[in-house]
C-alpha cells in the first residue's frame, strides 16, 4: 500500500497541491474521503493488473515474453556462437605469427610509455607483439 | 522537511559538485604529472577522491528520491530529459571516433601501403571473438528487458534473476575483451589503424564497465525494495545506458571488426 503514495512522497499529497495552510474540522473530513477513495481506486486498479499480469500468454504478461526470449533465443545464440568461435580456433591453430617486417608505418615510439622500459604497450603480448627491431623472444 | 505550493525539488545544498571538479582537475593535471615526472600520487588521490564524490553524491539522490519522496513525476520527467540529454553527449563522443576511423580508413595513404588494414596490419577475425561478443552484448539487452517487465509486473524474484544474468553477460564481455586485447597481434601504437581501434573499443571498454556498474547498483537497490513497479527510474536510465552501450558496440563491430577487416 506505501507504494501507491511512493512517487508523491508524503502521504497527504499536500505538498503537491499545496493544500497545506491550517484547515477547519469539516476540510479535512472532505480532503480524508477523498483520499480514501483515491487509495480504494488505486488498489483495486492494482489488483486487476496483478489479475491481467497472472495470466500467461495474455495482455499484461511482457516479463513472461521477455523471460522466454531470454532462454530459448538469446543465451542458445550466445551457445551457437561460442560453438562457432571454438570450431574457427581449431581450424587454424596450426599457422602462428606472421614475419617481421620493419615498417616505419608500425610499432612507433613518439615517445617513451610512462611504465617500464616504455618500450611495451599496456597490453604488451611478448609472442605475438614484435617491439620496433623485432620479436624478443626469436627462438620461435 | 519543507512544505512548498509546488512539486519541484529544491535540492539541499552539497559539497559533491565541488568535490567533484577538484576530483576533476587532480586526474587531469595529475595525468600530466605521471607523464612527465613519472609519479602517479596526484592522479591517484583525484581517481579516489572521484570515487568518493559519486558514490556519496549518488546515494544522496537514493536518499532524495527513495527515502524522501521529492522524485515526483515533474522531477522524474527532469531526470529522464538529464539522462537522455546525457546519453545523446555520449552518441557525440563516439561519433568523434568513428568519425577519424573512417577518415584514416576510406582514403589510406601511401604511408600505410595504400591498403586498408594497412600492410603489416593482421586483423582479427571478425566472425570469431567478436561475433561472439555481440551475442553476448545483444543477450544482456534481452535480459534486461525481461527484469523491466519484471519490475513492472511485481515479479520480484524475476526482476533480480534477470538483472544478474544482464551483469554477468556484461562481465563475459569485458572477460573476453580483455583476452582479445591480450593476445591482439597488433598493438595501439601500429600506426593509425592501432590507435583508431584501441580508442575506440577502449572508450567502449570503460563504457560497459560503467553501465555494468550502474547495473550492480540497480541490482543492490531492487533486493533493498528500492524499486517499485510504478517507479524505478533509476533502473531505466541504467537500462537506457545499457542499450547504450550494446548499439555502440553494433557499430564498432560492423565498422571496424567487419568493413575494416
Amino acid at each position: 500500500m506505501e507504494s501507491q503514495y511512493h512517487q508523491f512522497g508524503q502521504a497527504d499529497n499536500s505538498s503537491v497541491r499545496g493544500e497545506y495552510k491550517i484547515t477547519s474540522q469539516s476540510d479535512r473530513k472532505m480532503a480524508a474521503f477523498g483520499r480514501i477513495t483515491q487509495a480504494l481506486l488505486r488498489s483495486s486498479l492494482t489488483q486487476s493488473r496483478r489479475q491481467l499480469s497472472a495470466s500467461s500468454g495474455g495482455h499484461g504478461a511482457l516479463a513472461e515474453k521477455w523471460r522466454m526470449l531470454s532462454f530459448v533465443v538469446a543465451l542458445p545464440g550466445v551457445a551457437v556462437c561460442l560453438l562457432n568461435m571454438y570450431l574457427r580456433q581449431q581450424q587454424h591453430h596450426g599457422h602462428e605469427r606472421p614475419e617481421f617486417i620493419a615498417y616505419s608505418h608500425l610499432r612507433l615510439r613518439s615517445k617513451p610509455f610512462p611504465w617500464g622500459d616504455g618500450n611495451k604497450t599496456l597490453f604488451h603480448n611478448p609472442h605475438v607483439n614484435a617491439l620496433p627491431d623485432g620479436y624478443e623472444d626469436v627462438d620461435e | 522537511m519543507a512544505h512548498h505550493s509546488h512539486p519541484y525539488h529544491m535540492v539541499d545544498p552539497s559539497p559533491w559538485p565541488l568535490t567533484g571538479a577538484i576530483a576533476a582537475l587532480l586526474m587531469t593535471s595529475g595525468l600530466a604529472v605521471w607523464f612527465h615526472f613519472h609519479s602517479t600520487s596526484l592522479m591517484l588521490l583525484g581517481t579516489i577522491l572521484l570515487t568518493l564524490t559519486v558514490i556519496q553524491w549518488w546515494r544522496d539522490i537514493v536518499r532524495e528520491g527513495t527515502f524522501q519522496g521529492h522524485h515526483t513525476p515533474p522531477v522524474q520527467k527532469g531526470l529522464r530529459y538529464g539522462m537522455i540529454l546525457f546519453i545523446t553527449s555520449e552518441v557525440l563522443f563516439f561519433l568523434g571516433f568513428f568519425w577519424a576511423f573512417y577518415h584514416s580508413s576510406l582514403a589510406p595513404t601511401p604511408e600505410l601501403g595504400g591498403n586498408w588494414p594497412p600492410a603489416g596490419i593482421t586483423p582479427l577475425d571478425p566472425f570469431e571473438v567478436p561475433l561472439l561478443n555481440t551475442a553476448v552484448l545483444l543477450a544482456s539487452g534481452v535480459t534486461v528487458t525481461w527484469a523491466h517487465h519484471a519490475i513492472m509486473e511485481g515479479k520480484r524474484k524475476q526482476a533480480i534473476h534477470a538483472l544478474a544474468l544482464t551483469i554477468l553477460l556484461g562481465a563475459y564481455f569485458t572477460f573476453l575483451q580483455a583476452m582479445e586485447y591480450n593476445e591482439a597481434p597488433f598493438t595501439i601504437a601500429d600506426g593509425v589503424y592501432g590507435c583508431t581501434f584501441f580508442v575506440a573499443t577502449g572508450f567502449h571498454g570503460l563504457h560497459v564497465l560503467i553501465g555494468s556498474t550502474f547495473l550492480a547498483i540497480c541490482l543492490a537497490r531492487q533486493i533493498s525494495h528500492h524499486f517499485t513497479s510504478e517507479h524505478h527510474f533509476g533502473f531505466e536510465a541504467a537500462a537506457w545506458y545499457w542499450h547504450f552501450v550494446d548499439v555502440v558496440w553494433l557499430f564498432l563491430y560492423i565498422s571496424i571488426y567487419w568493413w575494416g577487416s
